[in-house]
């Protein structure tokens, strides 16, 4: 393997780890709790943040770039405190956004957020650098491990996949627990979870938060590989990439939205890379944003539910043997009655 | 200042009402969230560029928008909005496909007319200084273009049977469907309403800026929404009420701010009213409701 191709493959890789993560966190939200999260992008942006301020080193007047903190703290405080301010902000922009409004009013709030912190923080220099963002973070542990240039990259690679398991098994422990099924109940029957005593707004923030803080890890893991982050990679349309990547996947499905983070934002969207350029500038890019508008529609038309659909969970009766099942509604409002 | 701010003001409220009373118009009726509106009201200013650069009159190019904006909107309802809701797409899916169509539509714009500044040129005849605001003739006759439009907009609805079947579908599509309203019939009037309104929005939205490109309509859908929303959802002079405000207080916001956030503005009114009136100034009820077809 030519050294070209090891630093495509390991970048690939990563980049399939963070996008995983990201696709766990979203699902928490839209597939198991029903919330229609568009800002996502800003969690995930809020932790690539958060670490690259805490990694870099403090801005001086005559740099090049204006940011606050600069704290040069060691890895992995970084990507936790990134976690942890994707977490805060979600609790954040959830006592707003998760008041006792329309489903679409929600996602209204949502929109809404996600462009306010894209303009915010464009035209607030001072914070982030504006528009031209950060760039020339420090990649973690890169002094210590001493690698040559692919070495590091299968070291972060090994990194990335620590760090996705550890999420995993995190997110499986979740959706897999009582929480995760009084989280499908609030996303199926808001009302009959709350006659049954469950805290509907509760377990709504607990799943925004939860995964917030996911998001706030990927974006981390990410800003600390590629050492550059600006406004421009974070715009509301990446959330619906994410969306897509799920819709394809399975929603409410862990292994499924993994799956969607491969075949999405990995395998479609970096295959366009080996197609031979043509037309003006912005054209392939373009063309790119419609094919994946396109195909959250033919997914949503033809399988609705993804490629691994949610698992269906079906309750015998206890005193009957075959007639009598009872079938839990989930999975049934996306289904769309197909079956 | 205060005035010349304040002038600006009317005429963006002028435009944000057109746009902001399409949208309730269709939003109210069907419970679709149409968040490529603002992409259509591109999509008819390209359609208007094209026929005025061959030689048309741009007010005719205005009209020209309206209709095909209309055309265009009933083709989406038709096309694609109606069929997922017969094949059982709730609400909250119906979102995502209104977003994938805005990525699409937009999408396709920037593919065919790449990302260039494009203008449609309206002659824009003498000013008018009236208590310190200065107006162009144009700017006047989009003032007085959107006050026509709702005029007549407002008598469709309160004095013809097919307004009557139309606000009663809106109130409540299944009890209008029981009482014998063809709602179906009402439904494509709403999209095709809705969409001229969007059109003519667009295009008047690009004779006042001066210029525009594929992402010029989808920038302006968030203040058009945020006029709609504090309105209430389906209010006519709600939306117009709403696109007078929020115009307003973006203009004087870039004027006494910061031009950058003109539109924070728009959305923090959005965010506050959703907090603090949900249902919108002008309107009673805004319960759950699920998508009309």
């Amino acid at each position: 393997m030519s050294m070209a191709w090891a630093f495509y493959i390991s970048t690939v890789l990563v980049y399939l780890g963070v996008n995983m993560m990201a696709c766990w966190g979203l699902n928490l939200q839209y597939g198991y709790t029903g919330i229609l999260n568009f800002a996502y992008i800003i969690f995930l942006s809020a932790g690539a943040y958060t670490a690259a301020i805490l990694t870099l080193g403090p801005s001086t007047d005559g740099s090049f770039q204006q940011y606050i903190f600069g704290l040069n703290l060691p890895f992995p405080i970084p990507i936790i405190a990134g976690g942890v301010v994707g977490a805060l902000l979600s609790a954040l922009v959830g006592t707003i956004a998760l008041r006792r409004l329309r489903t679409d009013y929600q996602a209204m709030v949502f929109l809404v957020i996600s462009l306010i912190a894209t303009t915010v923080v464009t035209n607030d220099v001072g914070l982030f650098n504006g528009p031209a963002g950060l760039s020339v973070i420090p990649k973690p542990l890169d002094s210590v491990v001493n690698l040559s240039l692919i070495g590091y990259q299968w070291f972060y690679v090994g990194v990335t996949a620590v760090i996705c398991l550890i999420i995993y098994v995190f997110v499986r422990r979740i959706t897999g627990s009582p929480l995760g099924r009084s989280m499908r109940a609030v996303r199926d029957h808001e009302q009959a979870a709350a006659a049954l005593g469950k805290n509907v707004a509760a377990i709504r923030m607990l799943s925004l938060v939860v995964g917030g803080f996911i998001a706030g890890v990927s974006g981390a893991v990410l800003v600390s590989f590629i050492s550059a982050w600006s406004p421009g990679g974070w715009l509301y349309q990446e959330t619906f990439v994410l969306f897509t990547a799920i819709i394809v996947g399975g929603t409410a499905n862990n292994a499924g939205a993994a799956l969607g983070a491969f075949l999405v934002p990995v395998l479609f969207l970096e295959s366009t890379r080996f197609l031979p350029t043509f037309g003006p500038p912005g054209l392939i890019d373009a063309l790119q944003w419609v094919a994946v508008g396109a195909l959250a529609l033919i997914f949503l038309w033809f399988w609705p539910r993804g490629v691994l659909p949610e698992r269906r969970r079906i309750i015998k009766m206890p005193d009957s043997s075959t007639s009598a099942a009872m079938v839990e509604t989930a999975g049934v409002d996306q289904s769309g009655g197909t079956e | 200042m205060f005035m010349q701010a304040l002038g600006f003001g009317i005429i963006t409220a002028s435009i944000l009402a057109i746009g902001a009373v399409g949208f309730t118009t269709q939003f109210g009726v069907t419970n679709i969230l149409n968040l490529a509106y603002g992409d259509v009201m591109t999509a008819s200013a390209f359609a208007a560029y094209v026929a005025t650069s061959n030689g048309l009159n741009p007010w005719l190019g205005l009209v020209l928008g309206g209709i095909f904006g209309s055309i265009f909107s009933f083709a989406l309802n038709r096309v694609v909005y109606t069929p997922f809701i017969r094949r059982g797409s709730k609400l909250f899916v119906m979102i995502i496909i209104t977003i994938a169509v805005s990525l699409i539509v937009q999408n396709m714009m920037q593919v065919i007319w790449g990302p260039e500044f494009y203008s449609i040129h309206v002659d824009s005849g003498s000013t008018i200084h009236f208590l310190g605001m200065v107006f162009t003739t144009s700017q006047l006759i989009i003032v007085l273009i959107a006050g026509l439009a709702l005029v007549a907009l407002h008598s469709l609805l309160r004095f013809t049977r097919i307004g009557k079947a139309m606000r009663a579908t809106a109130s409540d599509a299944e009890l209008a469907r029981n009482c014998g309203i063809q709602t179906k019939r009402v439904i494509d009037l709403a999209w095709l309403m809705s969409g001229l309104l969007c059109g003519v929005a667009g295009v008047a939205l690009v004779m006042e800026l001066g210029s525009f490109q594929s992402t010029t309509g989808g920038a302006f859908l968030v203040p058009i929404i945020a006029a709609a929303v504090l309105g209430g959802v389906g209010q006519i002079y709600g939306a117009m009420l709403g696109g007078l405000i929020i115009g307003i207080t973006t203009e004087l916001a870039a004027v006494y701010i910061n031009p950058e956030y003109k539109d924070v503005v728009a959305f923090v009114v959005l965010i506050v009213v959703l907090l603090i009136r949900p249902q919108g100034i002008l309107s009673e009820v805004a319960s759950q409701k699920e998508v009309a077809a």
